[in-house]
């Protein structure tokens, strides 16, 4: 976490700076989970994965939103991202 | 005493309409509201807030479902989940503002339903072919979705386009079909399985309200 602790505490003034938000905000990406998501959902509704790793990995993402959600949440206004 | 709120599912030419479906918040019946040309087809329910699960987000749309069958076929303007009103009067009030576009909607519907096709490369067959993904601008999946687009867009009369949010998916849409051109429709996504489905799978939905094609904000008590 130090990682993520440093960038609340300083400004960004260096490529190193840029590239490390832009690293979080892929790292906390919530459309890419949502997209995930739906491509779980609609693998299921095609057969190609069983009721078993459908719900597995539903659970997983749900798990992994929450938290991304949590993260950007707590980061919000606190990071900027630079170069998108 | 439990407070009773109003939850909408949507808006039909005024009818007076009473059907016993399992409704959002465990609502066992859904009644119509009047104003002017127009009825909202509500049920009650305890909370401002319903919940976004599962459970509700299929309720809310079994409830469009069973309105679009009833009577042989009704046009409805779909709310989105979660439009609930303190009263009948905050209700018509909404109603009463947009009566003029909720009833050009419901025009520009009529006699339609919306039916969703999505087309899924097989995982193989970007490989097999040697080739980019097929959410890419490969010619070959190009020539594909230009197919398998011209083939839906003859039978319909207006489509919309969904996102691509899997590298596999070739082609996400929605169309708004004539209920009388059904058969060419499904006819079109047959011929689409004959010519392509030796590289691609195709996820056929609907009957659905016309989610995609109507764009009403209406204000929410």
């Amino acid at each position: 976490m130090f990682l993520l602790d440093d960038l609340l505490v300083r400004p960004f003034t260096s490529l190193a700076g840029i590239i490390h938000a832009m690293a979080i905000e892929e790292m906390h990406d919530t459309d890419a989970i949502r997209d995930d998501m739906k491509e779980n959902r609609l693998l299921y509704e095609l057969g190609e994965r069983s009721e078993e790793e459908y719900e597995r990995r539903a659970e997983a993402l749900r798990a992994e939103l929450d938290a991304a959600e949590q993260a950007r949440e707590r980061l919000s206004g606190k990071v900027e991202v630079k170069g998108r | 005493m439990t407070d009773e709120y109003l939850y909408t599912y949507g808006v039909v030419e005024r009818a007076d309409l009473e059907l016993d479906v399992e409704g959002v918040c465990g609502a066992t019946r859904a009644f119509t509201v009047d104003c002017g040309a127009l009825s909202a087809v509500v049920s009650t329910v305890d909370t401002l807030e319903p919940a976004r699960e599962e459970a509700n987000l299929r309720a809310h749309d079994d409830v469009l479902r069973a309105v679009m069958e009833d009577d042989g076929g009704r046009a409805v303007v779909p709310m989105r989940f979660g439009m609930v009103f303190k009263n009948h009067e905050a209700l018509e009030n909404v109603l009463r503002e947009g009566e003029h576009e909720i009833a050009e909607s419901l025009e520009s519907i009529e006699g339609c339903v919306e039916l969703g096709v999505k087309l899924v490369a097989d995982a193989d067959a970007g490989a097999d072919a040697g080739t980019a993904g097929p959410g890419s601008a490969d010619p070959d999946w190009e020539a594909l979705r230009a197919d398998a687009t011209e083939r839906l867009s003859a039978v319909s009369v207006r489509e919309a386009e969904g996102d691509l949010f899997s590298d596999r998916l070739v082609l996400n849409r929605s169309y708004l079909v004539e209920q009388d051109d059904r058969e060419a429709f499904n006819a079109a996504v047959d011929a689409i399985v004959d010519a392509h489905g030796d590289r691609l799978s195709v996820q056929y939905t609907g009957p659905w309200a016309p989610y995609n094609f109507v764009d009403i904000a209406v204000g929410r008590a």
